[in-house]
């Protein structure tokens, strides 16, 4: 039986897809890059992606899990066709535990609607990607997701107390659980930004943390982004770690103020957004301390927003800033790296450093309070020789963070995009023992090929030696 | 990189200074290298004759897992230095015998902590961090695991293999510090890490409740709810006057401070690990003894008066009925207790990955649960 036919006798019709436009659809994220797919196929339990994984296996095709595909990096784009395996219709809300303060839930849920379920309980789940309202919890899983509100929280990894996973040959795994510290080597911590290539998560054991009492969000103008940059760090520097610490540019603020008409600072080179978390004593006196210290800083103003209303609109300005870039030009790249919190204003001035060199217009809304930048390229790809540039532009960014202490992504994971980056930050050896805990996972190297790791990183086999460089 | 040369006799290694070696057990060959190609040599030489090699930190928590008789002794005693440290990012490199209460005194000099377990005598962060443990703390800032931001490794075969980075927020690649976290050696030697801090708040009190439970549902993120056989306290930090309220909400006259209880010292100590939910129910059924239970979170230690290997046995099946686990932190040679009880799912997968740093089965052999 040919593979469709497999899978149509496993799923019913209606839950594989195999027309022109939909393979189309589902060769793409929400990225630049684009793949070849075969099939598509929607399973709503874990018995189904068992079965999927074995069949795939039979037919000698690679598998690519998939959530809502809101991905940057191609972590979904299929890099050598085959399968893809959507999570959409495993979105079940199983088991929230009031009691321990966690929930087993599906890989399809969308993020938002968790905290949506949970939140008459007093309850949310801490990472809140700008996508939260379409992204899934497996994609977070894959991409060890942030957010905003990780500054304080943490990332994804902090929020997964355990997981059942479909493994090479269709097994199933549960790993950890809602008791602490489960024993043996912690397969949570390594599945979690694992981007789908060492199996298919298929249920997700999710902390949840308490709605806090009292939230006060401070916004703050500066003449420059300089003195917004050197706010951030002393804010941190008076033992202060808001819940969350977000900068804009003036480029994007205007962007964002034209569509949003929220009141935004449009003559400030930079805005900070504030919010601090905690009992209604502690956030007083928190807010207090970052109001000063922006003041101390040069601050154009800086003021709480006055109610719950202003501090909707002020995130909405923040989570919605990719949308507002569409009339800055027709197309964008969203680029994410870190630098370590103290070379921020390096960061920052190399950023429009090099958007002058390309010409191309970077604009700016990001995580500074843990120094996760992520510049915007605004641009017109029908313009010729554009993309290349933009994709030089990129490249040299990534080395400059690099070069700074930085990482090469700090949420939206490697996937095909920063696959070739990784020997700036990792030797030889380093690449060969990610290798390894790929093959240790999948042998036969079927989930999500060619992804994360650049060709030829496994060249260290015991007591064999490769010349270093050869797999670049 | 040129061609390995073939690995010395492990005898033939020069041997560390004797002051660094002091207090270890006997083995037939003992090291405390200073630099970590020192270490990948010893590795190199060990695996390619295939002798076992264990790791030592300060030698406090080596109670935990099956029994070892390693013919090779390697101890993080000659590598205890502060690599960087980044107030204003809230980072720290050290090196992995560095002890812990010597980590902490000196980033609690500029305001800071990394949140590792308190009052741990000569432990080490090495210590630490290859066998799990988190503090008191964790109940607020979360475990160790989530401390880890980069781990340097020297592999069973001596490859010195790095992973993570020093930033706090990465996705770049499989998360080797967590990997490494609770490892127990497995991976290989922890030469040196990055943690993340945070910030020590302006004060801290210790408030006594009459009721844990009650208390660790009614405060908003307490740093810790500790009940002992001796009373139960809610550890609260922040600004002071947010205190002053928050204890008076749980009704009890705060004492300034961190009063944490005097650990667990006996012969004989337990860990019972249970969904936080359970941790009352717990308790009932502990041996008696001294105890130290985390609300919130679920751990409980325990010092049996007579460690009873029946009694014991029980606790641990209504244990990992419930999915938790009842393990050994230490006990006399010969209780004839297993370790661990009932090995993990996946212990074939956890070969593999064990394989993919120690090929050849030298680091710590058999002593995580399922490998003996």
């Amino acid at each position: 039986m040919s593979v469709i036919a497999d899978f149509v006798d496993l799923l019913g019709r209606d839950a594989v897809l195999d027309s022109g436009l939909d393979l189309k659809l589902y060769g793409r994220d929400a990225g630049i890059m684009r793949g070849q797919v075969t099939v598509v196929v929607l399973p709503e339990t874990t018995s189904e992606v068992s079965s999927i994984v074995q069949i795939a296996e039979r037919h000698g095709l690679p598998i690519v899990a998939r959530g809502a595909g809101t991905g940057l990096a191609a972590g979904a784009v299929p890099a050598r066709g085959g399968v893809v395996v959507s999570t959409m219709r495993m979105n079940q809300i199983e088991d929230v535990d009031l009691d321990n303060r966690t929930a087993w839930v599906g890989p399809g849920v969308i993020n938002l609607d968790l905290s949506r379920h949970t939140g008459p309980h007093g309850l949310h789940f801490a990472p809140d990607p700008s996508s939260q309202q379409s992204c899934t919890i497996g994609g977070n899983v894959a991409n060890n997701s942030g957010g905003p509100h990780c500054l304080a929280e943490g990332t994804t990894v902090n929020h997964v107390l355990g997981l059942e996973v479909v493994l090479e040959g269709g097994e199933v795994l549960v790993v950890g659980g809602v008791a602490p510290d489960p024993i043996g080597l912690d397969l949570r911590g390594i599945l979690v930004g694992s981007e789908g290539t060492l199996g298919i998560v298929t249920k997700v054991l999710v902390r949840l943390v308490q709605n806090p009492p009292a939230v006060r969000t401070i916004l703050a103008a500066f003449p420059t982004v300089e003195q917004a940059a050197a706010t951030v760090s002393g804010i941190i520097a008076a033992g202060v770690v808001p819940a969350a610490l977000e900068m804009m540019d003036q480029a994007m603020t205007v962007a964002v103020e034209n569509w949003l008409h929220a009141g935004l600072p449009t003559d400030a080179a930079a805005i900070l957004l504030a919010e601090v978390t905690g009992s209604s004593e502690a956030v007083d006196v928190e807010a207090k301390i970052v109001l000063e210290i922006s003041q101390e800083h040069g601050a154009i103003s800086a003021r709480l927003a006055a109610d719950e209303a202003e501090r909707a609109i002020l995130w909405k300005g923040r989570k919605s800033a990719f949308g507002a870039v569409a009339q800055s030009a027709p197309d964008y790249y969203l680029h994410d790296t870190v630098v370590p919190r103290t070379r921020l204003v390096e960061a920052m001035s190399e950023v429009y450093r090099i958007g002058e060199h390309y010409g191309i217009k970077m604009m700016n809304v990001f995580h500074a309070g843990d120094g996760n930048l992520h510049p915007l390229m605004a641009f017109d790809a029908s313009e010729p020789g554009m993309l290349e540039r933009v994709h030089s532009a990129a490249d040299e960014l990534v080395e400059v963070c690099v070069r700074l202490g930085g990482a090469l992504s700090g949420e939206h994971g490697i996937g095909l995009e920063k696959r070739d980056l990784m020997p700036l930050m990792f030797t030889a050896h380093d690449l060969d023992a990610q290798a390894r805990i790929k093959e240790a996972f999948d042998a036969r190297d079927i989930f999500n090929p060619d992804k994360i790791l650049p060709t030829g990183s496994r060249c260290f086999d015991f007591g064999r030696t490769i010349p270093e460089g050869a797999w670049v | 990189m040129g061609v390995n040369p073939k690995p010395v006799e492990i005898g033939e290694l020069e041997k560390s200074a004797p002051e660094l070696t002091v207090g270890l057990p006997p083995a037939p060959h003992t090291f405390a290298p200073g630099t970590i190609d020192e270490v990948g040599e010893i590795m190199r030489a060990a695996s390619a004759d295939r002798h076992s090699v264990m790791f030592w930190g300060g030698g406090t928590h080596q109670g935990i897992g099956h029994p070892l008789e390693a013919e090779v002794l390697l101890s993080s005693a000659g590598m205890r230095s502060l690599i960087s440290w980044e107030p204003d990012d809230l980072t720290v490199v050290v090196e992995a015998g560095m002890p812990v209460g010597e980590l902490e005194t000196l980033l609690a000099s500029r305001g800071q902590t990394a949140g590792l377990p308190e009052l741990v005598g000569a432990a080490t962060v090495g210590g630490v961090v290859s066998t799990g443990l988190s503090g008191y703390r964790r109940a607020r800032y979360g475990p160790t695991r989530d401390r880890m931001l980069e781990v340097i490794l020297v592999t069973g075969d001596g490859r010195i293999v790095r992973g993570g980075g020093r930033v706090v927020k990465n996705v770049t690649g499989y998360d080797l510090p967590r990997l490494a976290t609770g490892s127990m050696g497995s991976m290989g030697f922890i030469a040196s890490v990055c943690l993340k801090l945070w910030p020590l708040p302006e004060s801290s009190v210790t408030v006594p409740v009459p009721d844990a439970r009650r208390a660790s549902l009614v405060a908003y993120r307490p740093l810790a709810v500790l009940e002992t056989d001796e009373g139960s306290n809610v550890y609260l930090q922040g600004p002071s006057r947010d205190l002053e309220v928050a204890a008076k909400a749980l009704g009890e006259d705060p004492r300034p401070g961190l009063l944490w209880p005097h650990p667990l010292d006996a012969g004989s100590v337990f860990s019972l690990r249970v969904p936080p939910a359970r941790i009352t129910d717990a308790i009932k059924r502990l041996p008696p003894g001294r105890f130290i239970a985390q609300h919130l979170v679920g751990d409980i230690w325990f010092s049996p008066l007579e460690p009873d290997v029946v009694a014991l046995a029980g606790v641990r099946t209504w244990a990992e009925g419930i999915g938790g686990a009842l393990i050994t932190i230490r006990a006399p040679a010969g209780l004839g207790f297993d370790p661990w009880g009932t090995p993990p799912p996946g212990v074939a997968l956890q070969r593999r990955l064990m394989a993919a740093f120690d090929p050849r089965r030298v680091c710590n052999p058999g002593r995580m649960p399922g490998m003996n």
